[in-house]
């Protein structure tokens, strides 16, 4: 059996910031040799974004990009250059895959979009993702995925109660769903060609790839026009159901998240709490579900005292659903995710050794794995453009003396 | 029509809410995706809510938004008969999606190793919550306890007052997805070497992913995040990130930046400045250079001016509704969003001009329901949710009758048996 799945997939990547390098990401971790292009004239944001080692900004000294980009390789072509475009054109032949994340125009302008691709190589394979989609009004519309996560509905299910105002998930939250529907695309797209010959043009809207996210609440306002809202961290299938507050550590807060589906877990709950004398009000999930603030006052009562990690122990060996509220700091130290062999060290070039998150999966017969760190800006430029193109060195520094390779 | 990209491709669903978008997306890809559930049916059939308020096993609306182009059977994987079914099944199928307690298809004979030599070929996906291997492989995890365990949770709702998931549990779509991801990542190879292979989803990795890459804060910087309502919280400063306005709110980063945050920059100023809502200041500052508090340090200046803009953008945006503010914004190319509810995102003109939505008749409803379409535009092979979610052991003569060639006799005899 092959060492890694995609062993043999070749991947040209003009994909920048989230969505499209978590994409090829998937790739590359799992074998495939991704090329990525870039350029000082626009380079990838994330580049230029924290963390930063030793906390000082660098073209090649954030942590940000190399999460995003491990096991690729990069060059720098000046695509608004004719003569990068000549080098492009070049690598095609090599290449399985095309992926870019540019507002739609851009590739466009440098005819360097799929119907100019396909022209050279029929069978090529190849993904845009955007925000909102490569047709329709506001496909020019730039915006990142803290925006899209409001447009697509996350920021109004995320708050206290209802009618309060939003208290939205943290980040970019849309550019962590898009990915994944993207990369199925991607994957099914490279099967489908090896079986048939065909090549095709994948186009991810990353706000409709995020609705599937809220589906449900979709299919009911479209069939009764109720709006889903905010409502804490109430839940029509269990009570309790919430985060409760538990003894702080030091001056960091402290909170566990719990929760009981039916009777028989709520005794098991009290139990581990030396069964106190749980008023009657609560020994039916409909009485419970009746009450729920006075609920969570009794629960947050029973809890405060303890330190939450030995709680969860405690509640899981006694059946109940927990686990602390964990912060950043937390995952590093969290024992499940390091049996599953979540985080890899990584020595980057230019930022030295640090951690990073590894994959979410494990193909058992074919593991993947970060296979390299992030590549620096241009660190291929010689291997790939020599190596590959047959470029020598004095065309080379001729192409670098005119800001085409740059 | 259903879609060509997976045609003649078959995945055996057995996974609950920690895996149903996995068999979901399979599906709108145009894979058969044959559900198997056990007599009482799935417990994601019992999620409220329910179209109409009506509790009953065909109207969970997660159930029908994430069980939509799947078929079902019923199997009872707790008798022989059914369990050899399952096996049956197995030998004509391609993937299995299971999201048991880790250990629990194998103590019933149904673990990877058994299936594949049964089937060679089969690709195994396991989603599992804390994975296969820690404490945590025996934890009971419902959704809110996964969010907690991966990070998120910590970081979203007011100082003060307790963390918060969201209203629609996202910890298991994220895992479905992943697994769908997974075993495409499998399927490649099995196509080309004809060997399949076990594979295993952590669900809690899942949840980390979706940070941001924050993780790395306390390693590189020192510190972690902590939640801040409705401010998007950075280490050293804390900047607004929604506004209210006349029916809503409205979310916007107000950053400058080379390229486009410049533009949304100065033309949300001179836009101000035509209603009279900009300040002096304003009118001739370098956005370009102006990103505090997220990709540089707020000095004192910094967070007057961080300050007056956000005061100032604040009761700017109260004097209109979110309609209005995103109508300008789109051509002015100012960033912003609405915070849309499930009605703005109906009546999107962007949605709209791209048919998004796809409306399925459900004939045991008696009625239409609309879904969110293709979550990704195909050229050659065009995908999307195509057939309503099914009833219970709607197609278990479909399947082992046709598929697996059992007679009516057999297939009473297994009913009776409680087997099916």
């Amino acid at each position: 059996m092959r060492r890694y799945a995609l062993e043999g997939v070749h991947v040209l990547d003009f994909a920048w910031v989230g969505v499209g390098p978590i994409t090829t990401k998937y790739l590359a971790d799992n074998g495939a040799d991704v090329i990525r292009v870039e350029s000082l004239a626009r380079p990838d944001v994330l580049r230029l974004a924290p963390p930063w080692k030793d906390a000082q900004p660098g073209i090649n000294s954030s942590q940000f990009f190399a999460s995003y980009n491990t096991s690729k390789k990069a060059i720098t072509l000046d695509l608004g250059k004719p003569r990068a475009r000549e080098l492009v054109l070049k690598l095609l032949p090599w290449a399985d895959v095309v992926a870019e994340s540019f507002t739609p125009k851009a590739l466009r302008k440098w005819e360097l979009d799929y119907d100019h691709l396909r022209a050279h190589k029929p069978d090529i394979v190849m993904l845009s993702t955007c925000m909102q989609g490569q047709t329709g009004p506001n496909a020019m519309y730039p915006g990142y995925g803290q925006l899209m996560a409001a447009l697509s509905g996350f920021y109004h299910i995320s708050g206290y109660s209802p009618g309060a105002p939003p208290c939205p998930p943290y980040g970019a939250y849309s550019d962590f769903i898009a990915p994944r529907f993207a990369a199925c695309a991607l994957l099914a797209a490279l099967d489908y060609r090896r079986r048939t010959g065909r090549g095709q043009y994948i186009d991810v809207s990353q706000y409709e790839a995020a609705l599937h996210n809220i589906a449900p609440a979709l299919v009911d306002y479209f069939a009764s026009g109720r709006v889903l809202g905010p409502r804490g961290n109430r839940s029509e299938r269990y009570a309790p159901h919430g985060a409760y507050r538990c003894a702080d550590q030091g001056s960091e807060e402290r909170w566990i998240a719990l929760a009981i589906a039916n009777d028989d877990e709520w005794l098991a709950m009290l139990s581990v709490f030396g069964n106190p004398p749980a008023d009657g009000r609560f020994a039916t999930m409909a009485m419970r579900i009746e009450d729920r603030t006075a609920l969570d006052e009794f629960v947050g009562g029973l809890v405060r005292g303890f330190e939450a990690r030995s709680l969860t122990a405690a509640l899981q060996a006694a059946g109940v659903s927990a686990y602390p509220v964990q912060n950043c700091l937390d995952l590093h130290h969290d024992e499940n995710l390091e049996a599953f062999g979540f985080w890899h060290w990584l020595d980057h070039k230019a930022m030295g050794s640090s951690p990073y998150e590894g994959l979410q999966h494990r193909l058992t017969g074919t593991p993947g794995e970060l296979r390299s760190p992030a590549p620096t800006l241009g660190e291929h430029n010689d291997e790939i453009l020599g190596g590959m193109l047959g470029l020598d060195a004095a065309e080379i520094a001729q192409l670098k003396e005119e800001q085409v390779v740059f | 029509m259903t879609s060509e990209l997976l045609s003649g491709f078959r995945m055996l669903d057995l996974a609950d809410e920690k895996g149903a978008l996995c068999g979901k997306m399979f599906a709108d890809m145009g894979a058969d995706v044959i559900k198997v559930e056990p007599r009482g049916g799935c417990s994601t059939r019992r999620i409220p809510p329910f179209l109409d308020d009506l509790p009953n096993e065909d109207r969970s609306l997660y159930f029908l938004a994430y069980a939509a182009g799947k078929r079902s059977v019923t199997l009872n994987l707790g008798s022989p008969d059914g369990r050899a079914l399952l096996a049956d099944l197995v030998r004509k199928s391609d993937f299995l999606v299971e999201s048991f307690p880790p250990g629990y298809m194998g103590s019933i004979g149904l673990g990877y190793d058994h299936l594949a030599e049964i089937n060679p070929r089969l690709i195994y996906t396991s989603v599992m919550p804390f994975g296969d291997k820690g404490p945590g492989s025996a934890y009971k995890a419902y959704d809110i306890v996964t969010w907690a365990s991966g990070g998120p949770m910590f970081m979203m709702g007011e100082q003060g007052k307790p963390p918060l998931e969201m209203s629609l549990p996202q910890a298991g779509l994220h895992a479905g997805a992943e697994a769908a991801v997974a075993s495409l990542m499998a399927h490649y190879p099995r196509e080309i070497e004809g060997v399949g292979q076990r594979v295993v989803v952590d669900m809690q990795a899942c949840v980390v992913w979706t940070l941001m890459n924050e993780q790395a804060m306390p390693i590189m910087h020192g510190d972690h995040i902590r939640r801040d309502g409705m401010y998007h919280a950075a280490i050293g400063a804390r900047r607004k990130l929604v506004y209210a306005c006349k029916d809503g709110y409205i979310s916007t980063l107000l950053i400058g930046g080379r390229g486009v945050g410049v533009i949304s920059m100065k033309g949300l100023v001179a836009w101000m400045a035509e209603k009279g809502f900009a300040a002096e200041w304003m009118a001739n500052k370098d956005w370009t250079a102006w990103v505090p508090g997220i990709l540089m340090k707020a000095t004192e200046e910094y967070f007057r001016e961080i300050v007056d803009l956000e005061e100032r953008v604040q009761r700017f945006f109260a004097t209109m509704t979110k309609r209005e503010i995103y109508t300008e914004a789109l051509s002015r190319r100012i960033l912003l969003a609405p915070v849309a509810t499930a009605a703005d995102i109906a009546a999107d003109d962007q949605l709209k001009a791209r048919d998004y939505f796809v409306r399925i008749d459900h004939e045991t409803l008696n009625r239409a329901l609309t879904l969110p379409g293709a979550f990704a535009k195909l050229s050659a092979t065009p995908i999307g949710p195509v057939r309503r979610a099914p009833r219970l052991g709607e197609h278990n003569h479909e399947v082992f009758h046709e598929l697996l060639g059992i007679d009516g006799a057999r297939l009473g005899a297994l009913r009776a048996a409680g087997a099916i």
